[in-house]
C-alpha cells in the first residue's frame, strides 16, 4: 500500500508544476524563499544552541557556545593571530590545489594523447586514488619537513587523481563526429586537441576543480594536524589538546568559511568559462 | 590521359569487424560539377559510404580517388562534408566556428575572419557573427555549418542527410540556397538522402542503393526538361513524377534483378 501511496503523490507533484509556472518568476521566488529557509535554520540553530548555554542545559565545556566562538574569533583578530593562520592555510591550499588540481587536470587531458598510456595506467591511478590522505600524510612529512613544502605536496596528494580522472573522461566524451570534422580539415593531433578535445572537456575539468576545493582544504588541515606552527589546522589542533572546545569550533568555522570563500573564486571562474551558456 | 572525374569510386566494400558485408562492390563516379545523390533505405550503408569517401572510413576493399589521385582511407583537402548534426563548437561564436577550418590550415586570423565575412551576407547570417550557436536557430546553424565547409573553398561538397531534421519549408528553402551557391561556384556535390523528392529535385543524377548488403540497384539520369536551379520550377517540372515512381520502385523491389541498371 505504501508503494501505492509514494506514487500516487508522485503523480501529484508533478500534477501541480504546470499550476506553479504560472507565477510571474517562479524560479527566482523558489530561490528567495529556498535562501530565506536556509539562512532561518542557521539562526534558529545558532539561537537554540545559545540559549542552551546561557540556560545551562547544553555544556559548554562539551559543545562551547556561538558567543564564545565569535568572541574567540574576535580575540584573534585582534592579536592577527587570525590572518596569520588563515593566510598561512590559503598559501598551503592555493600552490596545492595549483599542483594537483589543475596539474591533474592537465594531465588526465594530455592522457588523450595516447590511448594505451591511459590504459596502462588506469589500475595504478586507481590505486593512488583509493590511499586515504590521512595514511599517507605522516610520511610526507618526514620526506619534505614541516614547512609548506610537505602540506603542498599533502594537497597536490588530494587533490590530484580526482581532477586527472575527471579531465580524462570529459576529453573522452567529446563527440567523435567532432573529431572527425578536425581530421576532415586535416588537423594535427594537437591542433584536436587544442581546438576541440580542451574546450570541449572543460566542463569536466571544472567540476573536477569544485570538488577539489573541499579536497584540498582537507588535506592542509589535515597535514597542519600532524605537525606545523601555525595555520587553521594547527588552531583546531592546540584548541583540541588544550580542551578548548571555543578555540576548536572557531576554527573549524574559519574553516567553512575558507571553503566557501575558494568555492565561490571557482563559481566565477566557471562563469568566466562557459558565458557563451548562457 | 582522360581528364578524371572527381570523385571515382572501385569495388568498395565494407565489413565492420567480422560482422555482415555492409557495402558489396561499390562503383560510382561523379563529374566535375555535378550534383549526385545516392537514395537507398534507412541502413543500408550510406552513411558508411559517406565516410569511406571523405577518407575517415577505410573500405575493406576497393579504392577511392578525389581528382585523379588516391585517397582511400584518409581526408583530402578537396573533399568538404556537412552533416545532419552540425558539430557546431557550441563555446565558439558563429565566426570563430565558420573560420574553425582556415584556423587548421594556419590562415591568419584577420585574413580567416575577412575570407568568412564575405560569406555572411549570402547565407543570410549578417548580424549574427558573435553569437553563439546556442542562441541560433537550427536552420541558421545548419547555414553556419554550410559556410565552416565552404569558407575552406573545396571542389567537392559531401552532405549526409543534411536537411533531415528541418521542417519542410525550410529545408526547400536551404536547398534552393545550396543550389544556388554550388552551381554559382561549379563545386561537385555527393548528396546522400532518403528522401527520393530531394534527390530528384537537386540531383543531375541517382544512384538508389538496397540494403543487406548495401548493393547499387539503379544509376539514373535526371533530366527534368529545364536549366533552371530553382527548386520550384524542378519540382514542378513534368517529367518529375516519373523518375520519383521509377526510383520509388526501384527502392521497393529492394534490388530484385529486373530493376538492377
Ligand atoms: N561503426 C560501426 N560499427 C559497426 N556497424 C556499423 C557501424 N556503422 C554502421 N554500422 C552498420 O552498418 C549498416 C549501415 O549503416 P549506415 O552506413 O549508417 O546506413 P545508413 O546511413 O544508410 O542508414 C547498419 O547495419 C549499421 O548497423
Ligand atoms: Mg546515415
Amino acid at each position: 500500500m505504501t508503494a501505492f501511496q509514494i506514487e500516487d503523490a508522485q503523480t501529484g507533484a508533478v500534477r501541480t508544476r504546470p499550476a506553479r509556472s504560472r507565477n510571474r518568476h517562479p524560479a527566482s521566488r523558489r530561490r528567495t524563499l529556498l535562501v530565506f529557509l536556509q539562512v532561518a535554520i542557521v539562526v534558529a540553530f545558532l539561537a537554540v544552541w545559545q540559549w542552551g548555554a546561557t540556560g545551562g542545559w547544553i555544556s559548554t565545556f562539551l559543545f562551547s557556545s556561538p558567543e564564545q566562538i565569535i568572541s574567540v574569533l574576535a580575540q584573534n583578530i585582534t592579536t592577527g593571530e587570525l590572518w596569520t593562520d588563515m593566510g598561512v592555510t590559503a598559501q598551503e591550499v592555493l600552490i596545492g590545489f595549483a599542483v594537483g588540481a589543475v596539474g591533474g587536470s592537465a594531465l588526465g587531458l594530455l592522457l588523450w594523447y595516447s590511448r594505451f598510456v591511459a590504459d596502462l595506467s588506469a589500475p595504478f591511478i586507481t590505486a593512488i586514488g583509493s590511499i586515504p590522505v590521512l595514511a599517507v600524510a605522516p610520511m610526507m612529512i618526514i620526506w619534505f619537513g614541516t614547512g609548506l613544502v610537505s602540506k603542498v605536496v599533502i594537497v597536490g596528494f588530494s587533490c590530484v587523481i580526482v581532477s586527472l580522472t575527471n579531465a580524462y573522461r570529459g576529453a573522452q566524451r567529446v563527440d567523435p563526429d567532432l573529431l572527425d570534422l578536425m581530421r576532415s580539415f586535416g588537423s594535427s593531433k594537437t591542433q584536436a586537441f587544442t581546438k576541440a578535445i580542451v574546450p570541449g572537456a572543460m566542463s569536466w575539468v571544472v567540476a573536477g576543480l569544485k570538488l577539489n576545493v573541499g579536497f584540498a582544504i582537507i588535506g592542509a588541515v589535515v597535514g597542519e594536524f600532524i605537525s606545523s606552527s601555525a595555520g587553521v589546522g594547527h588552531m583546531i589542533v592546540t584548541g583540541s589538546s588544550s580542551f578548548a572546545m571555543n578555540q576548536v569550533l572557531a576554527g573549524v568555522v574559519v574553516v567553512m568559511a575558507m571553503v566557501l570563500a575558494f568555492g565561490l573564486l571557482i563559481d566565477l571562474l566557471e562563469r568566466a568559462l562557459f558565458r557563451w551558456e548562457r | 590521359m582522360t581528364m578524371s572525374h572527381a570523385i571515382e569510386v572501385h569495388g568498395v566494400s565494407k565489413r565492420y569487424g567480422d560482422g555482415p558485408l555492409v557495402l558489396d562492390g561499390i562503383d560510382f563516379y561523379a563529374r566535375s560539377g555535378e550534383f549526385v545523390s545516392f537514395v537507398g533505405p534507412s541502413g543500408c550503408g550510406k552513411s558508411t559510404l559517406f565516410n569511406i569517401v571523405t577518407g575517415l572510413l577505410a573500405p575493406s576493399s576497393g579504392r577511392v580517388l578525389v581528382n585523379g589521385v588516391e585517397t582511400t582511407g584518409s581526408p583530402s583537402r578537396s573533399i568538404g562534408y556537412v552533416l545532419q548534426k552540425d558539430l557546431l563548437m557550441p563555446w565558439r561564436t558563429i565566426m570563430r566556428n565558420v573560420i574553425l577550418g582556415l584556423e587548421v590550415h594556419r590562415v591568419g586570423r584577420a585574413e580567416a575572419r575577412r575570407r568568412a565575412s564575405a560569406l555572411f551576407d549570402a547565407y543570410h547570417l549578417t548580424g549574427h557573427e558573435d553569437a553563439y550557436p546556442g542562441q541560433l536557430s537550427g536552420g541558421m546553424r545548419q547555414r553556419a555549418a554550410l559556410m565552416r565547409t565552404m569558407v575552406t573553398d573545396p571542389d567537392i561538397i559531401l552532405m549526409d542527410e543534411a536537411y533531415k531534421a528541418l521542417d519542410y519549408p525550410l529545408k526547400i528553402q536551404l536547398e534552393s540556397e545550396l543550389m544556388d551557391t554550388v552551381k554559382a561556384a561549379g563545386k561537385t556535390v555527393v548528396f546522400v538522402t532518403h528522401d527520393i523528392e530531394e534527390a530528384v529535385t537537386l540531383s543531375d543524377r541517382v544512384y538508389v542503393l538496397k540494403a543487406h548488403p548495401g548493393q547499387l540497384v539503379q544509376e539514373i539520369e535526371i533530366d527534368l526538361g529545364t536549366d533552371s536551379h530553382a527548386i520550384n520550377e524542378r519540382r514542378l517540372a513534368s517529367a518529375f513524377n516519373d523518375y520519383y515512381e521509377t526510383i520509388w520502385r526501384s527502392i521497393g523491389a529492394g534490388g530484385r534483378t529486373e530493376v538492377a541498371a
